[in-house]
């Protein structure tokens, strides 16, 4: 199970939370059915909601809109729930290349490429935006492009992440003045 | 099998369940089967929209069976069963409070290290590295599998590989000493980074001009 140190990879999401709601809808039908068979099994009377519920069901044909609205929602509920079962998840986390188990966030990666950007001379504001296969960074001000570049990749190998991130870097006249260096 | 597949197989199942019965409803209630001309079997259920979602014949079809009843309760009580266990394991503390550690030199004396005090140990010496702001770590698994969860958070511009660097060789080697050789201790280490801080360096409207005599 340990991995390789060079292909660190991001872990599948546990998908907790999910699991839980689920386990926790189907345990409070599933229970409060057993209990209502289970009254009528020794005796007592059905409860007014599985009455209720058994005649909407019998009385309501398959064309009303009830009927198809709530099938309309519980197809996009098995599909959003298949789609947390098969996608990985833990998309906020990028996987560094040394010790196995390392991740840092994106927005944690944008920060440092913000502080390097931000040292550079004429640069007097700069944001960056990281997707999980490429950064784009925005400086304010006149900068030197390509010493730019140059500077923001060996800030990206300098983190060392598992799989490099691809830089986009742009230009934006600055909102006031840049400090002079 | 893991947490992780357990979670990702009966979500799916779920899903499935959900997303086939409704399709069945749609494809009975729109009429797909005449408009597409596609035919199915007898047995095919919702096949109609004008028929009820589930008749009052259909309901009581297997009532007086003798197998319903229990296989109505059986089934009930298996899947509430099964749903409080998946429910549980989502909700169970990860590891034990206290840890028994191996002396294999002196053989009779057990040590019991409650987990509180190293997790408590691995947050300090974490927290205390240079360029860590704040530290945060919990603990996964049993003895000879225990896992190490941390969460860091950087400083504005820090050097990230020496960090992770000085977290192995400090708190981490200390933590891996005091368990015993036999421990791995991996690791899952969760950087975040606090931004850079930002000077206004604005250009003040009406600059006041130092006055010239």
């Amino acid at each position: 199970m340990t991995a390789e140190p060079s292909e660190n990879r991001v872990p599948r999401s546990a998908r907790g939370p999910a699991a839980g709601v689920v386990a926790l809808v189907v345990l409070v039908a599933s229970g409060a059915l057993l209990y209502d068979v289970a009254a009528v099994r020794t005796g007592h009377r059905a409860g007014a909601w599985r009455v209720r519920i058994a005649h909407e069901l019998a009385t309501r044909h398959l064309d009303s809109g009830w009927v198809l609205a709530a099938a309309g929602v519980a197809a996009a509920l098995g599909c959003w729930l298949l789609w947390l079962a098969v996608a990985p998840g833990n998309r906020r986390w990028l996987a560094l290349m040394r010790p196995p188990g390392a991740l840092i966030d994106r927005a944690g990666v944008a920060a440092l490429l913000e502080a390097r950007a931000l040292e550079l001379t004429m640069v007097a504001d700069a944001r960056a935006r990281v997707n999980r296969d490429r950064a784009r960074v925005t400086l304010f001000g006149s900068a030197d492009l390509a010493g730019a570049e140059a500077a923001l990749t060996a800030e990206l190998e300098r983190i060392a992440l598992a799989s490099p991130l691809r830089l986009r870097l742009r230009n934006r006249p600055a909102k006031h003045r840049p400090p002079m260096h | 099998m893991s947490r992780v597949t357990v979670n990702r197989v009966l979500l799916g199942l779920a899903g499935l369940v959900l997303l086939v019965g409704a399709l069945l409803v749609l494809a009975g209630g729109l009429d797909l089967y005449r408009v597409w001309h596609l035919g199915q079997p007898s047995w095919w259920p919702l096949h109609s929209p004008h028929r009820p979602v589930l008749s009052e014949a259909a309901r009581t079809r297997w009532r007086n069976r003798l197998w319903w009843w229990p296989v109505v309760i059986g089934g009930l009580t298996v899947v509430a069963a099964l749903a409080f266990a998946w429910l549980l394991a989502q909700l169970r503390r990860s590891s034990p409070t206290e840890l028994a550690l191996e002396t294999p030199q002196r053989p009779g004396l057990t040590l019991r290290l409650r987990r509180a005090a190293l997790i408590q140990a691995l947050e300090a010496g974490a927290g205390a590295l240079p360029e860590v702001a704040r530290a945060r770590v919990r603990l996964a698994g049993r003895l000879p599998r225990l896992q190490v969860r941390a969460q860091l958070l950087l400083d504005p511009g820090a050097d990230v590989p020496a960090t992770v660097g000085e977290l192995e060789a400090g708190p981490l080697a200390q933590a891996r000493t005091v368990l015993g050789g036999s421990t791995e201790l991996p690791l899952d280490l969760r950087l975040r980074v606090s931004g850079p801080p930002r000077t206004r360096a604005r250009a003040p409207r009406h600059p006041h001009r130092p006055r010239v005599i």
